[in-house]
């Protein structure tokens, strides 16, 4: 093969994605070619030199103003489509309430506390009482914590989605989204948990019940975000877990790789 | 395809795609975990091209804002970490024209980056990643994208194509050439070897 044939797959011998046979020929050709053997070990130690940049961490003040944004992101909805929002609320209410399934009757259980919400959510996007504000947000916490009951997993779906919205949730909200975490059948309802405890992870018992909840997961795919969502907030206390998991029979390959990473980024 | 059946990239992808499109759908709290696992490499990558931190926080906010701003054109065909390095490429390059509007006429074609040594490398005395920095620093743009995307961001050639819209032979001829060109700064830095 040609030189500039051989070079052209150098990039793709670097980042290791070459076939064997791509790769037996390279081999082969700088065996013999002293020119190609010479670019190619200076290209490899220069790949190798850029991993002497240590990963930086931005301050917290990154975060801080992420969130900051975000509310105010947030707040502006609010304040365009209050009226929008009412109107998507009603037809769904409506709709549900016309298909006549008794599986909604519980709703109407609810028909005082719905209004509630709705009074309060638009005396709140006129930037009005702060007492209101934690009404609405106790309304929020037993809504989701009933919804997270239900049989349906639609519904409890939207029991999960709709602590999403929560600030500082009690600890009984947390302690349902801790056990959809571990219990729930569905494998979609227990990754939106993942998500909702990922917000509120500044809490002491989301952080404990996280990491125990992680050797309780039987599913890969619950493994992998678990894994993922305790190595982003760099938990060193979640490290006896990860080994523990390891340990496990019929692990999964793809979540013991992750394991292995995760241990070496939690222990440099 | 179910998800179980997927690979982790595969798993992440989803999980990242399926939270973008309940973002565009107006969960707009679910960009909170998108910025919890995605801020600390687009903040990499920022620091790799500006070498400033500041201004990479900056930007890392501007991406964070701009999604959603943005988020009712997110398509979920391609991966949501490709949308994202897009709009990262476009602060970086609203950034650069600004400050190039902003500054006097001499000053607008001196060394672009601000170098600056992390706590860790300054502790270390870390003169190889100094270095680098700077070895980094001098490459032209386009070079220095392809080879922090490729190196650090984990991205594939193809999607790095994708990404700048090229194809996949220009995306490995940018990466041979600043390779081989980072390797000769870098000498010429050292005054010494490559190794």
């Amino acid at each position: 093969m040609r030189c500039e044939d051989i070079k052209k797959s150098f990039p793709d011998y670097l980042v290791g994605e070459l076939e064997k046979s791509a790769a037996d020929a390279i081999q082969t050709h700088i065996a013999d070619c002293a020119a190609c053997r010479q670019e190619l070990e200076d290209m490899s130690a220069v790949w190798t030199k850029l991993g002497v940049l240590p990963e930086e961490h931005p301050s917290n003040g990154l975060r801080e103003r992420f969130y900051r944004n975000l509310e105010e992101y947030k707040a502006e909805m609010n304040r365009e489509k209050p009226l929008h929002h009412l109107k998507q609320f009603f037809a769904s209410l409506f709709y549900r309430f016309r298909s006549g399934r008794p599986a909604y009757q519980w709703v109407l259980g609810f028909i005082p506390l719905f209004i509630g919400l709705i009074l309060g959510y638009i005396m709140f996007s006129k930037g009005q009482d702060t007492d209101l504000r934690r009404e609405i947000q106790e309304m929020r916490q037993m809504l989701a914590v009933s919804l997270l009951d239900q049989r349906s997993p639609t519904e409890r779906l939207r029991g999960v989605n709709l602590s999403y919205g929560l600030k500082n949730p009690d600890n009984r909200t947390i302690e349902a989204l801790l056990d959809t975490l571990n219990n729930d059948p569905s494998v979609n309802v227990r990754l939106a948990a993942v998500d909702a405890l990922y917000l509120f992870y500044n809490s002491p018992q989301v952080r404990e019940g996280i990491i125990q909840s992680l050797t309780r997961q039987d599913s890969p795919i619950l493994q992998v975000a678990l894994v993922d969502l305790l190595v982003s907030v760099q938990e060193r206390q979640a490290l006896e877990s990860f080994k523990k998991l390891m340990a496990a029979n019929k692990l999964d390959p793809k979540v013991k790789q992750k394991l292995e990473q995760g241990i070496k980024e939690l222990s440099y | 395809m179910s998800p179980k059946n997927q690979g982790t990239n595969d798993v992440n992808t989803y999980s990242d795609n399926k939270l973008m499109e309940d973002v565009k759908e107006g969960k707009v709290e679910k960009m909170a975990v998108l910025f919890e696992k995605h801020h600390v490499p687009l903040f990499n990558f920022f620091m790799r091209l500006t070498g400033n931190r500041n201004i990479s926080e900056d930007l890392v906010q501007d991406v964070f804002m701009r999604m959603l701003k943005y988020r009712t054109t997110y398509q979920g065909r391609s991966k949501f970490t490709l949308w994202m390095y897009q709009i990262g490429r476009n602060a970086h390059i609203d950034y650069l024209r600004k400050k190039k509007d902003e500054l006097p006429l001499d000053e607008q074609w001196s060394d672009p980056i601000t170098q600056e040594a992390s706590p860790e490398e300054k502790l270390e005395g870390g003169q190889d990643a100094q270095l680098l920095r700077q070895a980094l620093a001098k490459l032209p743009l386009k070079k220095r994208e392809v080879l922090i995307l490729s190196r650090y961001q984990n991205l594939k050639y193809k999607e790095i194509a994708e990404l700048m819209d090229c194809h996949i032979g220009t995306v490995k001829a940018h990466v041979h050439r600043a390779i081989k060109e980072l390797g000769k700064i870098y000498f010429e830095l050292q005054g010494g070897t490559v190794s």
